[in-house]
């Protein structure tokens, strides 16, 4: 359980050293202010509990924000009615007081008897560590907030005894005397308690028993937990938030409460203050609540104050000149007695061994209240370097009263202009080394170069970078990219060696790293460091590269995510493009050819007219006329059947009706006859039931005919 | 691995109809969220994140990563509809979880925020893998750009990136313009070109590239410039989406409050865009924007109003759907021009744009083309971070009967002159015939 939240810790640590400086820890400052007031947002102008009150209002008191006024109404109500009840919890009655405290809802002569009674008795006979913890903590809150009562504790060795059966061997303590587990929370809990008996207790208490507690301390510390710069803390269930701050207020409240000293060592204390200070802003309000807390009583404490060394930035730009800048303060950011600042030591990471500057003493400015060195060596180049410093104390008495770590280690970056030459891009024939074409760059803009090569020759790109004291500069990033117009990429190195930074691409070998394919590639370099204030991504311009064609094997280039935007567009709208129908002539046209085509049959009518064609030769009598009739009606009417078989489709029936009422009336019996549906089988019903009509009336007109013209003859 | 998560998405497709979504069109505003931690400390260090989602309504379940008892589904019910895993260390997953499980997860539907950070654990490089991004290989690689890195960087690292590459898209990122760059800190990923699912939300600068900051280079790094991903996004086809983060910090209420100035540039804001950022992303990966609903197709020919059986080739027609877009708290009618229908047919014969009434009905009018089969209209719509839209409705087109033709062609008055002139004749003749003397 322990490794494992250790592991768990281990990455907050390490999260927390990664996103801030490696180890430069920084005061509360303003930051923490605004975010408190994010985390201790009263809801409806009170806090859930009273517990949630006293450290919403205790942390915002010890920030020095007043936010007093919004909530003191309703919560000052449910102090006074806790305060007033004799069924409230020991525990809400605590909080009550707590409250009570900073908001001061009830003061003077008006001691709250009942409570202080129910403490009273609760002390007397309590088990638990939380009841003499709540009721002790609890009469001492009384005893601070209100004048002349009487608080005698009773026995107060006999407490002091029975609390002290609690605690453990190794320093850690019992929350019952039933219960085996030991904690570290609860030892800060007993620690308090204590405290609050010592200071409560009418004689003094036995300095022999103050001692064992004493010993009692200093094993708790030999289960800290550590971290490689120094920062110490206490790990538990709880989480090492509350449990190192459980820590610090018992301590601070035993050290404040005893007559004796308390000889902790600095760098615990210091350590301590750093892991709270590296915690930087919780979001949750207890742990808000804890660091702040835990932080306060580090400052405000009896045995010694840290103090902690700042830097507002940890990059020094050589070219604008800028100082580096050191302020030391107490954890919470206010003012350090009067010290001076020395920088014993600056290394090199690059070498190791030697310090470039040795045991330079910072100059203050008292108005920014910063410590500051303005002036480095000459031989001060860029890079990233770790400077070590030292506080000195000016007085022997804050000497005592302010504890400082021995030296800070502080990494910083060193920053500058890095001075380009010397930049040219070149092509060169590949077997005998002949420059073909060489161009010189200016790095400070985009340019325009424009070359080509084939697969037989070289490209060459060379440049000289040098620090501003005039040291060859390496940068971690010098980056030559080709891309190709297919946007496929291809990123080289560029090596610097001596003095001179080079780049030579042999194509003949890069064919199938460049997938063989030709066309034009744009050149981009990039140049940057972190030590370069410069950096620099310059477009070069293009290379026109013609390579040999793709074996069948080769590679194919590596697919590309489809652009998103593009691929989420919306489609092409598609119309249906109808047949066009067939082309036909002009209705004048056909109704031309329709007049040519009757034309014929005008001219046999006049031609008959002209041959003074005659009919005389109808017969006279009235039974062959009558057949003769009827045979010319059956041939009408026929011929009439076929037009209504062609019209049928297009007329229904009425219509039909009314066009053949308009011919003759001798047509109409035929017309009538005509069933609704004129399809071909009907026609052709019809069409033989006239056939053997004509058959027998054209029979008997022919024949009248034939013997007429036999008589005619014989005649 | 293609092959894995190309059939994971297969899979999901089938099963699609069976399993029940975690975002319900009838129950939205469920929402259950499981957030997996390696440590507790980060539901303080990262609270703001945490308490915005809480007071859009989300329940979030804090668990430690390694917890023995974590389980994402109880008796084949899920008992979780989103899954935030913090938790970039993290070797094994405790209980029943593995890579599969919130694979499984992903595939049934419901969503997941991946925040990796650099040493990300193979677990978690596994999940993003299944999702279609693949962070560096290099486990001590991280982001650096000496370019546009953060002024605020007091390590002097160039590994704080402020990034402003953000997809321009108003459903991801909401309407109001992220104006300040985000700040990132972490691993560099790159997406799978075969998944066309995924895509970058922020991009690095084209200067940027992902090495060890404290080694020198010996090889070009694999990750360079804007082929760098940040932050991507997957949206699967059974609309589960996914937010791949490559820096847990960017959530963090440190990068929250942190002010930022780009190296380089004039502009300095008093907070940078990581808390709109990551509130607007949070909104899209929990359907709270751009989850569209549509209603049924709806299509009759011009001037009736029901719907036919079948269309004859060449008859006018209306055609019209509704779609609505789920706000968070209600259906609001999804406005937009982009939304098409097809007549399709094998492929589409016709393809138009519909337009809208802006109460979510998109309408349009157009012929039926004069081929013959069984057409079928289809809305298809995907944009970029909405949820997909495939809606089909089949109808037959059949071609004019014989007696829809026309009838009389006066091309042939000629022919029909020509026949019932030679009758005409005919007639006169048989009386001349038989008659004259």
């Amino acid at each position: 359980m322990m490794a494992r939240s250790l592991v768990r810790f281990l990455v907050l640590i390490l999260a927390v050293a990664i996103c801030g400086a490696a180890s430069v820890y920084s005061p509360i400052s303003d930051s923490h202010r605004s975010a408190a007031q994010d985390v201790f947002v009263p809801v409806d102008g009170s806090y859930k509990s009273l517990e949630e009150a006293y450290e919403a209002l205790k942390t915002l008191e010890i920030l020095g924000i007043d936010k007093k006024s919004h909530v003191s109404s309703v919560t000052c109500e449910n102090v006074v009615k806790v305060l007033g009840s004799s069924s409230s919890t020991l525990k809400d009655a605590f909080y009550a007081l707590s409250v009570n405290g900073i908001l001061k809802c009830k003061t003077g002569e008006d001691v709250p008897k009942d409570i202080v009674s129910r403490l009273q008795g609760v002390v007397k006979d309590a088990k638990l560590l939380l009841d003499f913890y709540y009721s002790v903590r609890g009469l001492l809150l009384v005893k601070e907030q209100f004048s002349g009562t009487d608080l005698s504790l009773g026995d107060a060795e006999a407490i002091f005894h029975s609390i002290k059966a609690l605690s453990q061997s190794d320093g850690k303590w019992r929350y019952s005397s039933n219960n085996p587990e030991s904690s570290t929370f609860a030892a800060g809990l007993a620690f308090e308690t204590l405290a609050g008996v010592i200071s409560l207790a009418p004689s003094d208490i036995d300095q022999s028993l103050i001692q064992t507690l004493k010993t009692g301390i200093l094993k708790l510390f030999d289960s800290i937990e550590k971290y490689d710069d120094g920062t110490l803390y206490f790990d538990e269930s709880q989480g090492p938030i509350s449990t190192t701050a459980s820590v610090i207020r018992g301590l601070t409240a035993f050290a404040a409460s005893g007559s004796t000293e308390l000889n902790l060592p600095g760098d615990k204390i210091v350590g301590l203050a750093k892991f709270f200070l590296g915690v930087g802003i919780p979001g949750d309000a207890k742990d808000f609540f804890n660091q702040i807390d835990a932080l306060a009583c580090l400052e405000d404490n009896r045995f010694s104050v840290p103090l902690i060394l700042s830097l507002p930035s940890t990059v020094i730009s050589l070219t604008k000149k800028e100082p580096l800048k050191v302020k030391v303060s107490t954890v919470l950011g206010s003012k350090a007695p009067a010290l001076s600042v020395k920088l014993t030591q600056a290394i090199s990471s690059k070498t190791k061994a030697s310090s470039v500057i040795k045991n330079q003493e910072l100059k203050f400015d008292a108005d920014s209240a910063t410590y500051f060195l303005d002036s480095f060596p000459t031989s001060f180049d860029i890079g990233k370097y770790t400077f070590v410093f030292e506080i000195l104390l000016d007085d022997s008495a804050s000497e005592k009263a302010y504890i400082t770590e021995a030296q800070t280690e502080v990494p910083i970056a060193v920053t500058g202009a890095i001075s380009i030459e010397n930049a040219e891009i070149a092509v060169l024939d590949s077997d005998v080394g002949s420059v073909e074409s060489q161009k010189k760059l200016d790095l400070t803009k985009d340019g325009t170069v424009s070359l080509s090569a084939n697969h037989l020759q070289k490209l060459r790109l060379s440049f000289q970078l040098s620090s501003p004291i005039g040291h060859v500069f390496k940068p971690h990033q010098a980056f030559l990219k080709l891309k190709h117009e297919s946007q496929v990429e291809h990123i080289f190195l560029v090596k610097t060696s001596g003095k001179k930074a080079e780049l030579v691409l042999d194509f003949l070998g890069l064919v199938e790293k460049l997938y063989y394919l030709s066309g034009k590639y744009e050149i981009q370099l990039t140049i940057g460091d972190v030590s370069m204030e410069n950096s620099l991504l310059r477009n070069i311009g293009h290379i026109e590269l013609d390579l040999p064609e793709r074996p069948e094997k080769a590679s194919l280039p590596p697919l590309r995510s489809a652009d998103p935007y593009t691929r989420y567009e919306p489609k092409a709208e598609i119309y249906h493009i109808f047949r066009v129908p067939e082309k036909l002539p002009a209705k004048q046209l056909s109704l031309v050819f329709l007049g040519l085509i009757v034309l014929p049959f005008v001219a046999f009518l006049i031609g008959l007219m002209q041959l003074g064609v005659n009919v005389k030769n109808f017969p006279s009598s009235v039974g062959p006329a009558t057949s003769a009739l009827l045979f010319h009606g059956g041939i009408g009417a026929v011929l009439l059947l076929y037009v209504l078989f062609w019209l049928k489709a297009s007329f229904s029936k009425p219509i039909l009706l009314k066009i053949t009422s308009t011919f003759c009336i001798k047509n109409l019996i035929l017309i009538i006859l005509i069933p609704p549906q004129l399809d071909l089988f009907t026609t052709l019903k019809a069409l033989s039931l006239l056939g053997v009509f004509l058959l027998f009336v054209g029979h008997r007109t022919l024949s009248h005919l034939a013997s007429a013209t036999n008589k005619l003859k014989s005649a | 691995m293609m092959n894995l998560s190309r059939s994971v998405a297969l899979i999901s497709l089938f099963l699609l109809p069976l399993l029940s979504f975690s975002f319900s069109v009838d129950s939205p505003t469920d929402r259950r969220v499981l957030v997996l931690l390696d440590d507790l400390s980060l539901k303080s260090s990262h609270s703001i994140f945490f308490n915005t989602l809480k007071s859009r309504g989300f329940d979030l379940d804090f668990k430690l990563a390694e917890d023995s008892k974590l389980a994402l589904q109880r008796y084949g019910q899920y008992l979780y509809d989103g899954l935030i895993i913090f938790a970039p260390s993290t070797e094994r997953l405790g209980g029943s979880l593995d890579s599969k499980s919130i694979a499984d997860f992903v595939d049934s539907g419901r969503d997941l925020i991946l925040s990796a950070d650099t040493s990300a654990s193979d677990l978690i490089r596994g999940i993003a893998t299944e999702c279609g991004v693949d962070f560096d290989e290099d486990s001590s690689a991280m982001v650096i750009d000496h370019t546009s890195f953060s002024v605020s960087d007091v390590d002097g690292d160039h590994t704080l990136i402020a990034a402003d590459d953000l997809v321009k898209s108003d459903v991801l990122l909401g309407k109001t313009k992220i104006e300040a760059p985000v700040l990132f800190k972490g691993v560099a990923h790159s997406l799978n070109p075969t998944n066309n699912l995924v895509l970058k939300v922020l991009s690095a600068s084209p200067s940027a590239y992902s090495a060890n900051p404290s080694s020198k280079l010996s090889n070009p790094p694999q990750l360079t410039g804007s082929a760098i991903s940040l932050v991507s996004v997957m949206q699967a086809r059974n609309n589960a989406r996914v937010v791949i983060s490559g820096s847990l910090q960017l959530f963090s209420d440190r990068l929250f409050r942190s002010g930022v100035q780009k190296a380089g540039s004039p502009n300095n804001y008093e907070k940078s865009g990581n808390e709109q950022f990551a509130t607007e992303l949070s909104k899209w990966v929990f359907h709270e924007r751009g989850h569209l609903k549509a209603g049924s197709l709806v299509h009759h020919r011009v001037g009736e109003t029901d719907e036919p059986a079948i269309y004859r080739i060449k008859d006018d027609l209306e055609f019209s759907v509704e779609i609505f877009e789920w706000s968070g708290k209600s259906w609001e009618p999804y406005v937009a021009d982009d939304v098409q229908v097809q007549f399709y047919m094998m492929s589409p014969y016709v393809l138009k744009t519909l337009s809208t009434d802006k109460k979510g009905l998109f309408h349009t009018s157009f012929k039926v083309p004069d081929v013959y089969g069984v057409f079928q209209f289809k809305v298809e719509y995907e944009k970029l971070g909405y949820t997909t839209l495939s809606l089909s409705k089949q109808i037959p087109v059949r071609p004019y009967r014989h007696n829809e033709y026309e009838r009389f062609i006066p091309t042939a008055y000629p022919y029909y002159g020509a026949c019932f002139t030679t009758m005409a004749g005919f007639f006169v003749f048989s009386f001349v015939y038989l008659y004259h003397k």
